[in-house]
């Protein structure tokens, strides 16, 4: 089932008509999303370092191109914890590694730790990166938009749509009751103990203020025929040129070409 | 296949399609704080996921978990989000599932009862604490039995030996407080449903914690996988036991939380999600009258 969208645009405010512009960002987001596919199978299923680092390659290019650089590197700068973490682990304990860079008493690095620790973290912004790019390039009621004109229910992109917005409100709320519980005299900044003391009445008022919530946004939904049948009209819905089409299914194309290799051994 | 289509719809009515994106931002916010902010051993992330399959049942606590992780980790800009937590989500669709499987046996109900209901949930939580111990007493008898019956390896001992009792121990400490404090014996059954659901869902991440990660996920587990591997075990050995050790805790607490959070929401609001009846059980007289007693 397809959605139609509205067969007038005129008079429509701006907001709703106004196509998302620049390269990559105005490209369809279910071709984004192919795209991401065949890079995070083609990171993890070709072996060695040309998968990771072609799909790196690929992905910086591109980020550069559409102006989304900085926002790479916040996402990059935000798994430097992982990242510290794979390759200190790798590097002194990877079992069955004997060729020590150098003896530190009971600590003995080795370079295929080094090697193995590189390749997962080249992986893992492979994968971060191909995935990052897409919600970089893409606004997620767009997503949701072209998702739904493919057949998605409208009960999925709600839940979705609705999850997205709630967290970043959920925190300022939980926020709002941090500051709340201090001014009643709450220690959020000592000892361990008397941290973990305050979880019961920092958590509670989150969850039981957001599940009040629900009671209401129930009769606002159904007040709106939410789950009336029929078909519903998309106010705003992205191009999809023939571009896009050609290039998404090339994408599905190569995906499952490399699938087909890694099972049929090609890759050695 | 109609009956299973009227059994899926009747898990998605809209009170519960509102309550899931509630869900999955408890779940993520929660799920942040202690890992990435506390860095305990522990993830708390499951919280929305068990509270929505309780309520829903099966197929809307999976599909909370599914989405909820698909969504931390790929929607969501980056402090927050983290790629890593990503792959994850065939586990929590799996914690959301068996959730909505306690759910429909009832499972999550309160159960207050006065003395003799108390005396009897005693009575049951000694003859489960003795079946532990035997099983205590066969399995690490020696190492060579532990060997036999485990298949794990000798060295494994005394580190498996001390997990066992933590696991114990929590599930003790729990099962005390809901019955002393609260006097509430339907807890025993929520926090063993969550112990189990712990032990599937360390059998379920240990391989995706493996193969994406190399067992690194950048949270306080970490310093126990590292632990087990400087003990010479494999990769998947060494996530393996770190999840057998944080999975039961983490789901037995989250349990006992979810158990806690329906016992405290109105009756009315509980009972009208599709699962909801399992949730309250019957009043008793006694109930009644207090509950007209003292509204809200």
């Amino acid at each position: 089932m397809t959605i139609a969208p509205p067969a007038r645009l005129e008079g429509l405010p701006e907001y709703v008509t106004r196509r998302p512009g620049g390269f990559y960002r105005s490209t369809n987001p279910s071709t984004k999303l192919a795209i991401a596919a065949l890079e995070v199978v083609a990171a993890f299923l070709v072996p060695g370092w040309p998968g990771p680092i072609a799909v790196l390659a690929a992905v910086l290019v591109t980020a550069a191109a559409a102006r989304r650089l900085r926002g790479l590197a916040t996402i990059g700068l935000a798994a430097s914890p992982i990242v510290g973490s794979i390759l200190i682990i790798n590097l002194f304990l990877l079992p069955g590694a004997s060729d020590p860079i150098v003896r530190l008493g009971p600590l003995a690095p080795t370079w295929t730790g080094l090697w193995f620790g590189l390749q997962t973290v080249a992986r893992l912004y492979a994968f971060s990166a191909a995935i990052a790019l897409v919600y970089l390039t893409t606004e997620i009621d767009d997503l949701l938009a072209d998702l739904a004109r493919r057949g998605l229910g409208r009960r999925a992109v709600f839940v979705v749509g609705a999850a997205v917005q709630m967290v970043p409100r959920t925190i300022e709320r939980a926020a709002e009751i941090v500051d709340a519980q201090r001014a009643r005299g709450m220690d959020t900044e000592g000892r361990f103990w008397r941290r973990a003391r305050g979880v019961v009445p920092l958590a509670a008022p989150v969850v039981f203020g957001a599940l009040t919530e629900v009671e209401e946004r129930t009769i606002a939904l159904e007040a709106r025929a939410f789950s009336a049948p029929g078909r519903q009209t998309l106010l705003r819905v992205p191009p999809d040129r023939v571009a896009d089409r050609a290039l998404r299914w090339a994408a599905v194309l190569a995906l499952v070409a490399i699938v087909g290799l890694r099972i049929a051994g090609r890759f050695g | 296949m109609d009956l299973l289509k009227r059994w899926a719809a009747r898990q998605f009515t809209t009170r519960v399609i509102v309550l899931m994106p509630v869900a999955i931002a408890i779940n993520i916010v929660l799920g942040a704080t202690v890992q990435q902010a506390l860095k305990l051993p522990i993830y708390l992330d499951s919280i929305g996921t068990i509270l929505v399959g309780v309520l829903a049942g099966p197929l809307a606590g999976a599909l909370t978990g599914i989405l909820a992780n698909l969504i931390w980790g790929y929607l969501l800009p980056a402090p927050i989000g983290t790629s890593t937590i990503g792959p994850f989500f065939i586990t929590a669709g799996v914690i959301g599932l068996l959730a909505g499987i306690w759910g429909q046996l009832g499972l999550f109900r309160p159960r207050r009862g006065g003395r003799a209901s108390i005396l009897a949930a005693s009575i049951a939580v000694v003859l489960v604490g003795a079946l532990a111990l035997y099983t205590y007493a066969r399995a690490y008898a020696s190492p060579d039995q532990f060997v036999n019956i485990t298949g794990f390896k000798t060295t494994d001992f005394d580190r498996s030996r001390i997990f066992f009792l933590a696991v114990m121990v929590v599930y003790v400490v729990l099962v005390g407080v809901a019955l002393y404090l609260r006097r509430d014996v339907g807890a025993v059954l929520a926090i063993g449903a969550g112990l189990v659901t712990g032990i599937v869902a360390a059998i379920v991440s240990a391989p995706i914690a493996a193969i994406v990660y190399g067992g690194v996920t950048g949270s306080g587990t970490d310093a126990l996988v590292a632990a087990f591997r400087a003990g010479g075990d494999s990769l998947y050995q060494a996530t393996l036991k770190q999840g057998l050790l944080s999975d039961p805790m983490d789901k037995m607490i989250t349990s006992f939380v979810v158990f806690f959070v329906i016992g405290s929401l109105s009756r009315r609001f509980v009972a009208r999600f599709p699962n909801g009846e399992k949730a309250i059980g019957a009043n008793t007289e006694a109930e009644i009258g207090a509950n007209a007693a003292s509204p809200g």
